[in-house]
């Protein structure tokens, strides 16, 4: 993956790793902040369609390096994870990982 | 200096990410003590197949920041649990052919068991959390992502095993 640029005032980056670098042929999307992680998922899945079963359900997130919970959809109360991202902020997508 | 080499280190450990070749003797040289009577070395190598079918070879990505910082966490925690003298860990990136090391993990300590042990566990470890990605090229189709934990993809991990 190549250097990414800082994303312009009032938005952030979300990062694109393996699969999801393939599904999105991007390495990374650049999104308006602030924005409740609940919203992550769909906020992609508006930009590439099929993204959140093929790919998101399987993956995990970190922001500025460090793992977040993303509530799911199955009922499970979004107000659990009371991250909300920032401006400036980067956001990646962790698809499985196959180091080794 | 080697390729794209990024490196941390800290508290007798040292990580690293490269898209040079990997070095035995530089890793064996950098955990190297007079207070121990082991060096663990593993090296993991390409295989030329998946299940049978032949593998062309194979594309490491990584994403830089994150993974360091696993492999670092990691080796801190190794340390520690097996009293070790040092460890080190460096992972290869980009294309690597079939054959060739992909990741080298070192450990030295005073007595072979908690070497042979702790090695064990850091590749383990490595291989279920280290942020980098594999990509198997076949012969005359489409690449796969590989996902450690095949079989399970899909599934989310509830418990990231104390991983910050």
């Amino acid at each position: 993956m190549g250097a990414i640029p800082k994303p312009p005032q009032g938005q952030f980056n979300v990062l694109y790793f393996a699969s999801a670098n393939s599904f999105t042929s991007k390495e990374y999307d650049t999104l308006p902040a602030p924005l409740p992680i609940s919203q992550l998922f769909d906020a992609l899945e508006e930009k590439h369609s099929g993204i959140k079963d093929k790919i998101l359900s399987s993956c995990l997130v970190t922001v500025n390096l460090n793992y977040v919970n993303v509530p799911n959809d199955d009922g499970e109360d979004a107000s659990d994870s009371s991250v909300v991202i920032q401006a400036g902020d980067e956001v990646a997508i962790i698809p499985p990982v196959s180091s080794g | 200096m080697e390729p794209n080499l990024t490196e941390r280190s800290g508290e007798g450990c040292y990580v690293a990410l490269t898209h040079g070749h990997l070095h035995a003797q530089d890793i064996i040289d950098r955990v190297r003590s007079p207070q121990a009577g082991a060096i663990v070395l593993f090296a993991g190598t390409t295989r030329d197949n998946f299940a049978g079918k032949p593998v062309k070879e194979l594309q490491y990505s990584a994403y830089s920041p994150m993974a360091l910082k696993t492999m670092l966490s990691i080796c801190i925690d190794i340390r520690a649990r097996h009293s070790l003298e040092s460890i080190a860990m460096i992972h290869r990136l980009g294309t690597v052919p079939i054959g060739e090391e992909s990741i080298l993990i070192a450990v030295s300590a005073p007595h072979r068991q908690a070497a042979w042990r702790a090695g064990e566990e850091a590749l383990e470890d490595c291989k279920k959390h280290v942020e980098v990605w594999k990509r198997e090229e076949f012969e005359g189709e489409e690449g796969v992502w590989r996902a450690n934990r095949d079989g399970l993809l899909g599934q989310k991990i509830a418990e990231k095993d104390g991983k910050n």
